[in-house]
């Protein structure tokens, strides 16, 4: 029969790794129609790290993300970055963004001031406009703050920034150190069916709560971790690369190297937690490869809440389970026969 | 036995035929290759993946499981046939307000095993949906927001069956 069962399992995953350089570096150029160029040498894989980089950008110089077009991953008109790897683009690219971006808005912080009879710090960029703090009905558009830089001032709005979570060495002694910049965590709890009489796993709903610092697109941030859920649920129970002998992968293609199919995929609840880290562009630090860390723990610790069996080595195949059940159903009968 | 069969379709709604086509052909190739209609993929080339998903006739197939000389006199239906110049199709426009694609690779034959399902059945349950996206692989979005979307573009289709 099927038995229920509900496993959590918790992680924390470093962001911004610090024991080698890790720099990213972008250019903001304000144009005179109003609207960023933003150049940066960062790859978009489909995670959507661009929208969110254009989004940063809009933010500090407070336009609209659609204002913002990206020139992105080539790397003879763009700065270098170190890679969409390792979580970072967020953290990493994301303040070096934020950091090129101020240093226009600067700019036309200092072209305004005259403008608006103020100094410069009085000033803050919103809704396409710069105003005077706090008397938002005294401003002036961006796009003729722009223009006026470039044809008058002789100072075209562009910034350019690079940022490199600040490098440490470990103690050679001890190996102690700050590996990291800066760390996420998270919740997963699975909830489980198992049939203990084929030991096939069937995975009910997944519950996963994230701290991924401010989220700047929560939408996005949900689609990470569906996305990092179904990896884990793979790992968890199905995916298993085989070798023969002779070192070669008698599963090299999808037919018998099985990844979850929408029928696999349990309903997920997605709990983006608040935070802030003041360390990150808005808050804001990364989400990518942690989301599907705690799934196969989460999922094997259900399997067991339901069947009171510990499997150890993934994947949890029907197999497997069945001969953990059976395993510990014979050790049973050996123990009420021996009293 | 000749070497070459010439195959007419209609193609995305327009007559098209290849002259010279050599019999171990696929349809993928075909669209592919011969029509440069490129938004199929070719991903696995043996049925697994479902990146190659086009509409024959109504039903989504896999273009690399069907011969192009099997598709001669069919109705062809491919991701290049589904949006006009002024706007998306209900199931595009769904997949991306609610960001269902990542990397992207899988969803024209995502967004079309969709509309097969749709066009034959407007109020799917999610199970139904489930089952109709079983055949197309996706790496990076879990379904989850493409399943959202296709009830969605059904909604919209129900409201609006014309849009």
């Amino acid at each position: 029969m099927k038995r229920r069962g509900r496993g959590i399992a918790c992680m924390w995953y470093p962001i911004g790794f610090t024991v080698s350089a890790n720099p990213s570096a972008a250019t903001v150029k304000v144009n005179e129609d109003g609207t960023a160029t933003l150049l940066t040498g960062t790859v978009e894989t489909g995670q959507g790290s661009l929208t969110v980089l254009a989004q940063i950008a809009a933010e500090e110089l407070g336009v609209a993300t659609d204002d913002v077009h990206v020139v992105s991953a080539d790397t003879d008109g763009t700065p270098m970055d170190t890679g969409a790897i390792a979580s970072r683009t967020t953290y990493v690219t994301g303040n070096a963004v934020r950091l090129a971006a101020e240093k226009a808005k600067q700019i036309l912080f200092e072209t305004a001031a005259p403008m608006l009879g103020v100094k410069p710090e009085q000033l803050e960029a919103r809704d396409r406009n710069i105003q005077v703090k706090g008397f938002p009905q005294r401003n002036v558009a961006i796009s003729v703050v722009a223009h006026r830089a470039q044809v008058v001032m002789g100072q075209p709005p562009i910034g350019s920034a690079s940022w490199n979570p600040p490098t440490l060495a470990m103690d050679p002694e001890t190996g102690q150190g700050k590996p990291f910049s800066t760390y996420v965590y998270a919740t997963q709890i699975a909830e489980v069916d198992v049939d203990d009489e084929t030991g096939e796993v069937e995975v009910l709903r997944i519950v996963a709560a994230h701290d991924c610092g401010t989220a700047i697109n929560p939408m996005l941030v949900e689609g990470q971790v569906e996305g990092g859920i179904s990896m884990g649920i793979g790992f968890a129970l199905q995916e298993q690369i085989l070798f023969d002998d002779a070192g070669r992968q008698i599963n090299p293609n999808l037919t018998n190297y099985i990844m979850p199919t929408t029928l696999d995929m349990p309903e997920i609840k997605v709990d983006i937690v608040d935070s802030y880290d003041p360390t990150g562009p808005f808050g804001a630090k990364g989400v990518g490869e942690p989301t599907s860390v705690p799934t196969a723990a989460a999922i094997l610790n259900a399997i067991h809440d339901a069947v009171g069996v510990r499997i150890t080595s993934l994947p949890a195949t029907a197999e497997k389970v069945l001969a953990a059940i059976k395993a510990k159903q014979a050790q049973q009968t050996k123990r009420i026969a021996a009293r | 036995m000749t070497d070459v069969t010439a195959v007419t379709m209609k193609l995305n709604g327009v007559t098209r035929t290849a002259s010279a086509v050599p019999p171990e052909t696929t349809l993928l190739a075909l669209l592919r290759n011969q029509f440069n209609l490129t938004g199929a993929k070719l991903g696995c080339d043996v049925g697994d993946c479902g990146a190659c998903t086009v509409i024959v006739d109504g039903n989504a197939v896999n273009a690399c499981l069907m011969l192009a000389a099997q598709a001669d006199g069919s109705d062809v239906l491919t991701i290049e046939g589904l949006a006009t110049l002024e706007r998306l199709h209900p199931l595009q426009k769904a997949f991306e307000d609610n960001a269902s694609l990542q990397c992207g690779f899988c969803g024209p034959g995502v967004i079309l095993s969709a509309k097969a399902l749709l066009d034959e059945n407007p109020d799917p349950t999610q199970q139904e949906i489930r089952d109709a996206l079983s055949g197309n692989l996706c790496r990076c979005t879990g379904y989850t927001k493409m399943i959202e979307a296709v009830q969605v573009a059904a909604r919209a289709l129900r409201a609006k069956p014309d849009a």
